[in-house]
């Protein structure tokens, strides 16, 4: 009887998933407007996974989604562990708005914004030549830094609050048990906290990796063409090139990489017991 | 009386109201007067909604209905139902109006049909080899921060030779910019002694510029404005059209030059779906029509083609006109685009 109340869902995600899905699977077989010599029904992953740029370009989208989620860990379980366990009620919740505010606005504003900050006249260069750190502006701006930057600004409030939620849960009576039978402030926390937690951070690795893997607009507008990600060939193959085929077939092999990721990454959690 | 509704029922009610409210959303549902016409958004929707749009309800009784978005998407979904397109008029770039016409997506123009089709000059009609009429057009020049460059280049080659020598920062347009390919890879290429057969010049170039770091590059269109005015670039190849429109919203810093070699053209065209109902017809006469015209080109800045069109001063100072242009080889251009975008990737960056 169950079934029956997931069926609106099921035809949601058959409608707007599976469907979409197929086409694009079927255009990926389809010539594309570049073919490699020889052709053949395989073609566009051919090209997409037997040439050496191209394999740069899905390791480098990787590469970037990696750092992203490690800097969101180092960056966001530090936050996360003063909000639960050394704020109080009015100063929690200011940390709760502060983090969820960011993602009332647009994307493309908070991106907007890091261009302002870090252009060449931007207020990071005045900074340091007022203070007589640099004598001519730094190129900060279309960088793979300036791509972290923006990244992880949006996508580290996901870490926090996964990481947060998970903190709050754990008993702290363990923590002090395990301070009455000798350890230190930093052995308990590595042997009872980290491990009670990965839970938490497990999860805002998986969002934090999967959005930075898809991300498109930050990489656009801040990247300046210093870093390749798939999904910014994907819309240059849509929108420039028309070369819907291999578009497709870049699509589905960034769903395939996403899955492949996705569950060594459960896996690895798994392994840590919990 | 209250009725009692089952699960099921509760359940079909809620499928059958999704269906219904998404069937509403279609256009393959709109009324049989009705036709679909597509803009860019923006300033460009208002000026078809309240131009364009009003003249064609005003003579003829129907409605016309906006899709806002880009060719490639509008293109995509005339492919997918190609028996009953949901889009009826098509505005679009001349590389993929040709595309569109050889693939049969839009139909040849009917100059019985078009009665303000005697006012456009052959050529807007010819670039397209006849699969649609060029309405209106940018050209891409140099435009610059007045306060910040007090001797702008004036040709295309001393953009890049001043660049080189440090003297500013240029904004380019990146290849995930639709237009990059004729804008900036053709124009560099035929500024420095290359065609469209031999780019290596205009590729040459933009590496030098990228190993002095004297280039940035842009991949929308405002995003050109936010370089010169957060000072991340001094000056780069952007639209007269965009640029005046900018330079009337109060930025008065931002100059525009057509440059010695000329402007690159960049053309608009409206054409007509294959199987769309003869009203479709009617819209493009309100397209091409003299005053709907002119009142588009006072609004967005962009030239139009109608050769009755007289501009005021203030507008005919601003827009260039088509004779100073360059016309890109288009079709040449739009076969070479997948090998230009693929040496890009590997030469420039994404």
């Amino acid at each position: 009887m169950g079934f029956s109340f997931m069926i609106p869902s099921l035809l949601l995600l058959v409608a707007f998933f599976i469907v979409p899905l197929v086409f694009v699977g079927e255009m990926s077989f389809r010539e594309g407007r570049l073919p490699p010599p020889g052709g053949g029904l395989w073609q566009n992953y051919e090209r997409l996974f037997f040439d050496s740029f191209y394999l740069g370009v899905i390791g480098e989208t990787m590469l970037l989604s990696v750092v992203v989620t490690l800097i969101c860990i180092l960056v966001g379980y530090p936050v996360a562990y003063f909000m639960v366990r050394h704020a109080g009620g009015k100063l929690y919740n200011l940390i709760i708005f502060l983090l969820i505010a960011p993602l009332l606005t647009p994307i493309i504003m908070r991106t907007f914004g890091w261009q302002v900050l870090l252009a060449r006249r931007g207020l990071v260069n005045e900074w340091l030549q007022s203070l007589d750190l640099i004598s001519k502006p730094l190129a900060l701006l279309n960088s793979p830094v300036a791509v972290v930057l923006g990244l992880v600004h949006v996508l580290a409030p996901f870490m926090i609050l996964s990481i947060a939620s998970v903190l709050a849960g754990i008993d702290r009576r363990l923590e002090e048990s395990a301070r009455m039978l000798g350890a230190g402030k930093g052995m308990s926390f590595l042997k009872i906290t980290l491990p009670l937690s990965m839970d938490g951070l497990g999860t805002g690795a998986i969002l934090v990796f999967m959005l930075a893997n898809g991300s498109f607009v930050t990489l656009l507008l801040l990247g300046g063409g210093s870093l390749q990600t798939l999904p910014l060939l994907i819309y240059q193959q849509f929108n420039t090139t028309r070369d819907l085929p291999f578009a497709a077939a870049m699509s589905n092999a960034l769903l395939l990489i996403a899955f492949i990721c996705l569950f060594f990454q459960l896996r690895l959690i798994r392994r840590k017991g919990v | 009386m209250l009725t009692k509704l089952s699960r099921r029922q509760v359940l079909a009610g809620t499928v059958a109201g999704s269906a219904l409210a998404l069937a509403s959303l279609s256009p393959a549902f709109a009324q049989v007067d009705s036709i679909v016409v597509t803009s860019y958004g923006g300033i460009w929707e208002i000026a078809i909604r309240d131009l364009f749009v009003a003249d064609y309800e005003a003579r003829t009784g129907g409605t016309a209905e906006i899709q806002i978005g880009g060719p490639p998407q509008w293109m995509s979904q005339i492919e997918a139902s190609i028996d009953n397109p949901p889009i009826d008029v098509l505005v679009n770039t001349i590389d993929l109006a040709l595309v569109a016409g050889r693939t049969g997506l839009v139909e040849k123009i009917e100059p019985s049909k078009l009665t303000n089709l005697k006012n456009i000059p052959d050529r807007f009609v010819e670039s397209v080899q006849g699969w649609g009429v060029i309405f209106d057009y940018g050209a891409a020049g140099i435009a610059y921060h007045r306060e910040r460059v007090a001797n702008p280049p004036s040709s295309i080659k001393a953009m890049i030779e001043g660049a080189l020598a440090g003297e500013y920062v240029l904004s380019l347009p990146s290849i995930s910019y639709a237009p990059t390919p004729q804008m900036l890879i053709w124009s560099l290429a035929d500024a420095l002694g290359g065609s469209v057969d031999n780019v290596d010049p205009a590729f040459e170039a933009l590496k030098q510029l990228q190993e002095a770091n004297a280039v940035i590059f842009y991949g929308g269109a405002t995003e050109f404005l936010n370089h010169l005015e957060s000072g991340e670039a001094e000056l780069g190849i952007y639209w007269d059209g965009r640029t005046w429109a900018h330079y009337s919203t109060g930025a008065e810093w931002i100059g525009f030059i057509n440059p010695d070699e000329g402007a690159v053209m960049n053309p608009v065209v409206v054409q007509k779906v294959v199987n769309s109902p003869d009203t479709a017809w009617e819209y493009i006469n309100s397209v091409l029509a003299p005053g709907p015209q002119l009142k588009f080109a006072e609004m967005v800045q962009y030239g139009v083609t109608n050769s009755e069109v007289v501009y005021p001063d203030w507008l005919k100072e601003r827009i260039t006109p088509w004779e100073e242009t360059r016309w890109p080889p288009f079709e040449e251009i739009g076969a070479a685009i997948p090998v230009w975008v693929d040496r890009w990737n590997r030469e420039i960056g994404a």
